[in-house]
């Protein structure tokens, strides 16, 4: 029983392995891509490290409002708005580019060979592609201001940044969850650019610590649409604000939102009806 | 052994009609008539292990809805369908090692990388062990005469040397069956010849199984022995590809142009034993004659001093589809407005 238990893990890490290294040719392949065009690829750099510059600006804009929310002081919201910051560029930088291209997929048929693949179709779609200069001025600008946050609040740097870490990773996890479920709408609609652009407004509310929001919508954020974990919860968790139940809800929900994804997933490929050829 | 076994296979597609005009997209946009498009009706067939079958049918006949149904692609309306033993549409991982499909109309290439890291690619997809890949690349590669382009970007690739990289990036895990959708679809003539050899080829060396749609009748007639006619989504025709060329591959058409005017019943009259007289308007004729009897007729224009110019050609597919179709159901699929049979239009509550 237990030789068996432990082959079906084995068989499991592997596998998780297999997609580990697969992941990484994904990588290699869109760097190379990008690189193939030399002018832009220098380019998008440039651009990118002004946006940096101007993404600085949110510090001083924070600091020089003298901005508190109810214990928050500005150090700690520099906090918030550093998460982020920093997830928004992972967002885009790792999800956007894949959740973007389903409509059109569906639209002109792609996705009728990568479907025949002996690997996760929803692995396939939804990571294919990886965009290394996007994610950069986000998530090096959400860096800095968490570093500075960290510094000015005068944090301690223990195991809290191991908590913190854990908690941007599940941050991620939700961030994959409740950004492709609108995207699957593409299924059916094929074309869900209203859907995307709801999702992103949502999104948005984050730019600010939950705080700000009545209680009501407080609750809806964090259980029902789990929006807010994505940039509150890490902070939080640093700054001791998070009860033990909040930490396993931060931990029990992505492993929901992927079960749910992943029913959805399945129920929209079932129906897929390919395009004419 | 059946590596293919198709029975009552079906595939219904909704679908809306819209008439041009922005008074007809805004009525559109509260209220759709469903409709519904009988793709593939019922259809039955068993393919062999090892057997090359050419699936034969004008645009819209069904051909690529079968093959997306054998591929796992799309989940049939109704119907069963073992391919390798399994169920496609489960769409299991052991089944989609074992096959591989190439469509000519679609990519699984990087654009802007070279050949070589698209198929780098499917050797992690596949799991395949870096010796055998080398060792695959090379034989596909070299088959297929594209060894010196597999490092050049795929968009500096011209069409048929890409559709040569499609095919050695889906045959990379050495599949024994193939789904092959118009893979010669706007290639030329020398492209055209050369990947019909190497299915050919690959098909007798790894005694693969293929199932391929093509509009040019040289392709399936080059690699399969076996053809299967789709119209209107029904199987018209399944036969040894040799018999159907019988029935109607040696007829031919014969387009003459007179050096003078003909009147219809003298020109009836004069080639009645040879040929039956298409179309006529006094100054240019369409014959079609057996293919033996093209001499004879060729001659008796001559002799009369008819002819200023012709041409012979082949009946077109189509034509021959058409024919078989009619011989098999008569007139009963034909649709009243001019659709392809077995589109009904029925309400949404009827679905």
């Amino acid at each position: 029983m237990s030789t068996g238990l432990l082959a079906k893990c084995r068989a499991a890490l592997d596998r998780g392995t297999d997609y580990v290294r697969l992941y990484g040719v994904f990588v290699k392949n869109c760097l190379s891509a990008g690189m193939e065009y030399r002018f832009n690829f220098w380019m998008g750099i440039a651009v990118e490290i002004a946006f940096l510059c101007a993404k600085a600006l949110y510090i001083l804009i924070v600091y020089q409002t003298d901005l508190h929310i109810g214990k928050l002081t500005p150090d700690h919201i520099l906090l918030f708005i550093g998460t982020y910051t920093m997830m928004t560029g992972l967002y885009m930088g790792l999800f956007y580019v894949n959740f973007i291209r389903l409509q059109q997929y569906i639209r002109d048929g792609t996705l009728d060979l990568l479907m025949t693949k002996p690997v996760s179709l929803q692995f396939l779609v939804s990571l294919r592609y990886v965009d290394i200069g996007l994610p950069v001025p986000n998530v090096v600008a959400g860096a800095m201001m968490i570093a500075v946050g960290w510094h000015r609040s005068g944090l301690p740097l223990n195991g809290n940044i191991a908590g913190f870490a854990a908690l941007l990773l599940a941050a991620l996890a939700v961030t994959y969850g409740i950004m492709l479920l609108p995207a699957l709408l593409a299924f059916r609609f094929v074309q869900t650019g209203a859907v995307t652009e709801i999702a992103h407004s949502i999104w948005d509310a984050n730019n600010m610590p939950l705080d700000i929001f009545p209680q009501w919508l407080q609750r809806i954020g964090v259980y029902i649409i789990p929006v807010f974990l994505i940039s509150n919860y890490a902070p939080k968790f640093v700054l001791n604000e998070l009860a033990m139940g909040d930490i396993i809800w931060a931990v029990a929900a992505p492993v929901l939102l992927f079960v749910l994804v992943r029913w959805c997933w399945k129920r929209a490929v079932r129906s897929y009806s390919s395009a004419g050829s | 052994m059946s590596a293919i076994t198709v029975r009552d296979l079906s595939k219904t597609f909704a679908y809306y009609r819209k008439q041009s005009g922005l008074r007809h997209s805004l009525r559109n946009l509260f209220h759709r008539e469903q409709l519904y498009r009988h793709a593939v009706a019922n259809i039955s067939f068993d393919i062999g292990q090892g057997e090359a079958v050419g699936f034969i049918g004008p645009n819209g006949a069904g051909k690529t809805t079968t093959l997306k149904m054998l591929s796992g692609i799309l989940h049939p309306s109704a119907g069963e369908a073992r391919v390798l033993g399994y169920v496609p549409w489960e769409r299991r991982r052991e089944f989609k090692r074992r096959f591989a499909i190439v469509m000519g109309q679609k990519s699984q290439l990087w654009w802007d990388l070279p050949a070589n890291e698209s198929i780098y690619l499917n050797k992690c997809i596949y799991g395949i062990d870096e010796r055998e890949y080398r060792m695959t690349l090379d034989e596909l590669a070299e088959m297929l005469d594209v060894k010196h382009l597999l490092g050049v970007q795929v968009r500096r690739l011209s069409l048929g040397e890409r559709m040569k990289m499609e095919i050695i990036a889906a045959l990379i895990h050495r599949p024994k069956l193939l789904f092959l959708d118009e893979p010669t679809l706007g290639l030329d003539f020398a492209a055209q010849q050369n990947v019909r050899q190497f299915l050919k080829a690959y098909k007798e060396e790894k005694q693969a199984t293929i199932l391929l749609t093509s509009h040019y009748m040289r392709d399936i007639e080059h690699v399969c022995g076996r053809a299967l006619v789709i119209h209107g989504g029904q199987i018209a025709y399944d036969g040894k590809l040799s018999r159907m060329s019988e029935s109607f591959g040696r007829r031919k058409r014969m387009k003459v142009r007179f050096a003078a005017f003909i009147p219809p019943e003298e020109l009836h009259e004069l080639v009645r034993l040879l040929a039956v007289v298409r179309t006529h308007d006094g100054l240019t004729a369409e014959l079609e004659v057996s293919a033996d009897e093209v001499k004879p007729l060729a001659r008796l224009l001559i002799d009369h001093d008819l002819v200023e110019d012709w041409t012979v050609e082949e009946v077109p597919v189509e034509e021959v589809i058409e024919r078989l179709y009619k011989a098999k159901f008569g007139n009963e699929g034909e649709g009243d407005d001019g659709e392809a049979p077995g589109t009904r239009q029925r309400h949404a509550q009827e679905g």
